[in-house]
């Protein structure tokens, strides 16, 4: 498979306080390299903080990074002029998490959806409403909906509308921020089921961000799990669910709260907190939670190494 | 679709308007004809309001004199709202240098006061109308462009904003098409404080001789010569007073009703009164429960009429056991976890039902009562800990403040007592902690420190809302493992509300299933979880993602609104084992063996 969105050895550093006070950068993100290919889910799983939805606005090019390139089709996005850049926009998209304020409150949702059409003048300003309607109807709802406005739908039905004004411009690539975890658990397999459903039949690359590990294992191809702004580990679902190898991964695994909690052989539990992205530890970032830490660990940051399933610690 | 338009404060300032506009045709007599013999004669049939000092018609000139007035505020509000407006918006939404300009110059100007700055131009540029609006426009910019700044900070920030870039929408487009309508309210009503306010400045300027210029008629002017006769003719300064409150009133009037008039969002209708609860009798509460609920109902107003979001509830937790109550939005588990610990809103109340804390009925007992419960036999954990703790105090200090609430203690010996409870809930190095804020410790911190609140006095009933939903799921684990530990070694009652199905199977004894309002199903939850008797409850646990299990299968249709639920089996609509019989009566709760109940037909009873 050859990959369609590649980023390589990407950073992003927020600078911290004002004007005058010179604090210490925020690390969102750091050395993060990951590819994803055509018709593929790369599933990207952390907790807050651990920088997973600033790597989606990376891929999208709506932050600059600090360090390393994103490449689209093997555009570089940070080489590429305003033009190159606006006609990729139409290709790349993002759906939000929050179904309530991702969608303007003051706009009827066929306008909001038919916006991508009027931006990228994809399509005369007759053939519009017809094709706002045909996209509402691929996410099941009713193409009479459009001209109603957003506060007349409930969250489930809102998150569908947001994937319909992602999907107006016909993207190839799709990122997706926690698209399910503003919904209730019944309305949520829907919308997974929609998003699976459409990946299959437009072919699309999709990131999936998310912190609930089932969902990522029923909807993703792969998964990278990070922590405080680094991949710990990366590999297909199937093995990297069964057999863990990142101590972080296992933990992470072992405290998601389970419907058959008795079937749970051992249970890890993580102590402490996760350490400050402003003054994350030398080394291995995990080391200072980590069971089976050694004093090696503060002296060298341990590199992704492996194919097809990679992970970041040298004690494994 | 159309919105209801304030028609009558735009019937009010239109004929104002109107008044003002066809002044020369309304056989007015002459404003400026002056008829000295009759000064200060009183209201005739003539002189409908009678005549000024220099025997002018008063009437007339009040007409007359709201067309200058009016003309002025409007120029003047109008202006100040297209160029503090713009100047908030691109300094707003562009940031940086334009920024940096607009908004210095702007509080340059604020720190002049409006009427020294007014002074200063009119005596640059000369006395009358057309140099008065431009003026009052500049002293009224600054709100304009604070207004639509602030504005702006707000909605830039929003994820609809944020997708109208990923749509690839050019800056203008986006400051003119999703920006400027999200703004509008706040910058409608500053239109109406500005056109108000200048009617009144003009008024005052022309009282000083600096607006418009004698012998034209304006109500500053009209107010400023009727001092001077104020003894002898009080009237001469009441009509111009009472022109200026009732246009101002009807401005402000139009202002909030084109605000509102323009937000697609149905307007909110106050609460109808009530006199009287009718309080039905409950029924006498069973041996052993900490908290044993009868038949609760609660109604809340809403603008399309009363709903019922928990009808006829029943629950009983028992000491030292878990009970979960789970359900979706909108199946009014919250709002059940509100009746029994009297926070209900407002709009809300118990209509039936009883709820009994060791065999006091919480639902009956004077707000004081109610009050000393809380926090002490009662206690409350609740979604997010951010808002639940008071940012300028210490945490410390929060938790003595709940411990001296309920118990007399001293001051030394609280703090002690504070920092035993920060080490209980897990808080490494609790005698330091005791003394951060809120905003420096990380949301499970929070979270330990609400617990620690809670069971300060030792509580009999702990109630938790959904308290571990806004955190990460190592912390989670965290603080779930720390509720069942002071659960086991205290005994006390814990009632668990989430809408999380393995945050039960984690933490609960037995679960209490809701939908739309009443419990479907109720039992042990091993036992529930492993077969289920109700098909909701069966169609909820397919729709979780289970990690070594078939993909999660969502269910078809949406939870019944309260204003419009089924009459038989509230459920039949989305069941996929509906039976004729199931839309013919409302099922009740039965019993389903193993201390279980269902309300499902199906089920053999």
């Amino acid at each position: 498979m050859t990959a369609l969105v590649t980023a390589s050895g990407l950073s992003k550093h927020f600078p911290h306080g004002g004007l005058f006070a010179r604090g210490r950068a925020v690390q969102a993100v750091n050395d993060v390299s990951l590819a994803v290919a055509r018709g593929e889910t790369l599933g990207l799983v952390g907790e807050s903080g651990s920088g997973k939805s600033t790597v989606g606005r990376l891929l999208l090019g709506l932050l600059p990074p600090t360090a390393g390139t994103v490449s689209f089709e093997g555009t570089d996005l940070a080489g590429a002029g305003a033009g190159t850049l606006r006609a990729l926009r139409r290709r790349m998209q993002l759906v939000f998490q929050d179904p309530y304020g991702s969608l303007d409150p003051r706009r009827r949702v066929g306008a909001q959806i038919g916006d991508a059409l009027s931006i990228h003048g994809l399509l005369p300003r007759a053939g519009r409403a017809g094709r706002v309607a045909a996209l509402l109807e691929q996410v099941g709802l009713d193409g009479g909906h459009a001209a109603r406005y957003p506060h007349q739908f409930s969250g489930g039905q809102r998150q569908r509308i947001g994937i319909a004004r992602a999907l107006a411009s016909g993207p190839d690539f799709l990122v997706a921020d926690e698209p399910v975890s503003a919904l209730d658990v019944s309305v949520q397999a829907q919308v997974l089921a929609l998003l699976a459903d459409l990946r299959a039949r437009l072919g699309l690359a999709m990131l999936f961000i998310s912190h609930d590990l089932p969902v990522v294992r029923h909807l993703c191809d792969r998964v990278a799990v990070m922590y405080l702004g680094r991949i710990m580990e990366e590999g297909p679902v199937a093995t990297l669910f069964a057999a863990p190898l990142h101590p972080y991964t296992q933990a992470l695994l072992s405290a998601a709260p389970s419907l058959h909690p008795e079937r749970r052989k051992t249970r890890l539990l993580l102590q402490g907190e996760p350490p400050s992205p402003a003054d994350p530890p030398s080394g291995c970032v995990f080391r200072t939670r980590c069971p089976i830490a050694v004093p090696a660990c503060a002296e060298r940051v341990p590199v992704l190494r492996g194919e097809g399933h990679r992970i970041a610690c040298d004690r494994v | 679709m159309m919105r209801r338009l304030p028609w009558g404060a735009i019937a009010g300032v239109g004929l104002i308007a109107l008044l003002a506009l066809v002044a020369p045709w309304l056989g007015l007599a002459n404003p400026v004809a002056m008829d000295v013999p009759h000064r200060l004669a009183g209201p005739s049939g003539a002189h409908w309001l009678g005549q000024d000092e220099f025997g002018r018609d008063v009437f007339a000139r009040l007409v007359w004199g709201a067309r200058v007035s009016l003309t002025v505020a409007a120029a003047a509000a109008a202006l100040a709202c297209v160029a503090g407006t713009a100047l908030g918006v691109t300094g707003g939404f562009l940031r940086g240098v334009v920024e940096l300009l607009a908004l210095r110059a702007i509080d340059v100007l604020l720190c002049f006061p409006p009427l020294l700055l007014a002074l200063l131009v009119v005596t640059l540029l000369g006395p009358g109308a057309a140099t008065l609006i431009p003026v009052l426009a500049l002293v009224y910019l600054p709100g304009f462009t604070r207004v639509a700044y602030a504005g702006v900070l707000t909605a830039r920030s929003q994820d609809y904003v944020e997708a109208m870039r990923v749509l690839g929408a050019g800056r203008t487009r986006i400051m003119l098409r999703t920006i400027l309508p999200n703004i509008g309210g706040p910058v409608l009503v500053q239109v109406s404080l500005a056109m108000a306010s200048a009617v009144v400045l003009e008024s005052g300027l022309s009282f000083l001789g600096l607006g418009v210029v004698p012998p034209s008629p304006s109500w500053g002017l009209m107010i400023g010569a009727a001092r001077a006769t104020m003894t002898q003719a009080p009237l001469l300064l009441l009509w111009p007073c009472l022109a200026l409150t009732l246009t101002i009133l009807a401005m402000n009037a139009l202002c909030d009703g084109l605000r509102d008039a323009v937000d697609p969002h149905p307007a909110y209708r106050p609460a109808r009164w009530r006199l009287l609860d009718s309080l039905a009798p409950g029924l006498l509460p069973a041996e052993r429960a900490v908290l044993d609920v009868r038949g609760l109902t609660v109604e809340i107003d809403t603008p399309s009429g009363p709903i019922h979001p928990v009808r006829d509830l029943s629950l009983q937790v028992f000491p030292g056991e878990t009970l979960a109550v789970v359900g979706e939005s909108g199946s009014g588990k919250s709002v059940t976890s509100l009746a029994i610990t009297g926070l209900l809103p407002g709009a809300g109340r118990v209509t039936a039902g009883a709820a009994w804390l060791d065999g006091t009925d919480l639902l009956r007992l004077p707000e004081e009562r109610k009050r000393r419960l809380r926090g002490g036999a009662m206690a409350m954990v609740f979604q997010d800990p951010g808002s639940s703790l008071n940012p300028v105090h210490r945490v410390g200090a929060q938790i003595e403040e709940a411990i001296r609430a309920h118990r007399k203690m001293s001051g030394g010996r609280a703090a002690a007592a504070a920092i035993t409870l920060l080490r209980r809930v897990g808080i490494p190095d609790p005698a330091r902690r005791a003394r951060a804020y809120p905003h420096e410790l990380s949301g499970g911190m929070r979270q330990r420190v609400m617990i620690a609140i809670a069971i300060a006095n030792h509580p009999r009933l702990l109630i938790a809302d959904e308290p571990t939903t806004a955190l990460d799921v190592t912390i989670q684990a965290q603080v779930l493992d720390l509720l069942a530990d002071l659960k086991r070694e205290s005994g006390l009652a814990l009632l668990f509300i989430t809408h999380s199905l393995p945050v039960v199977a984690e933490i609960a004894d037995r679960v209490a299933v809701m939908y739309a309002g009443e419990i479907v199903e109720m039992g042990p939850t091993a036992e529930v979880f492993a077969g289920p008797a109700h098909p909701y409850t069966a169609a909820l646990l397919r729709s979780a993602p289970v990690e070594d299990g078939p993909p999660p299968v969502g269910i078809p249709g949406v939870v019944p609104p309260p204003t419009a639920l089924p009459t038989g089996c509230i459920f039949a609509p989305r069941c996929d084992r509906r039976l004729a019989e199931c839309d013919a009566a409302h099922p009740a709760l039965r019993p389903a063996g193993h201390g279980r109940v269902t309300r499902c037909i199906r089920v053999p009873a």
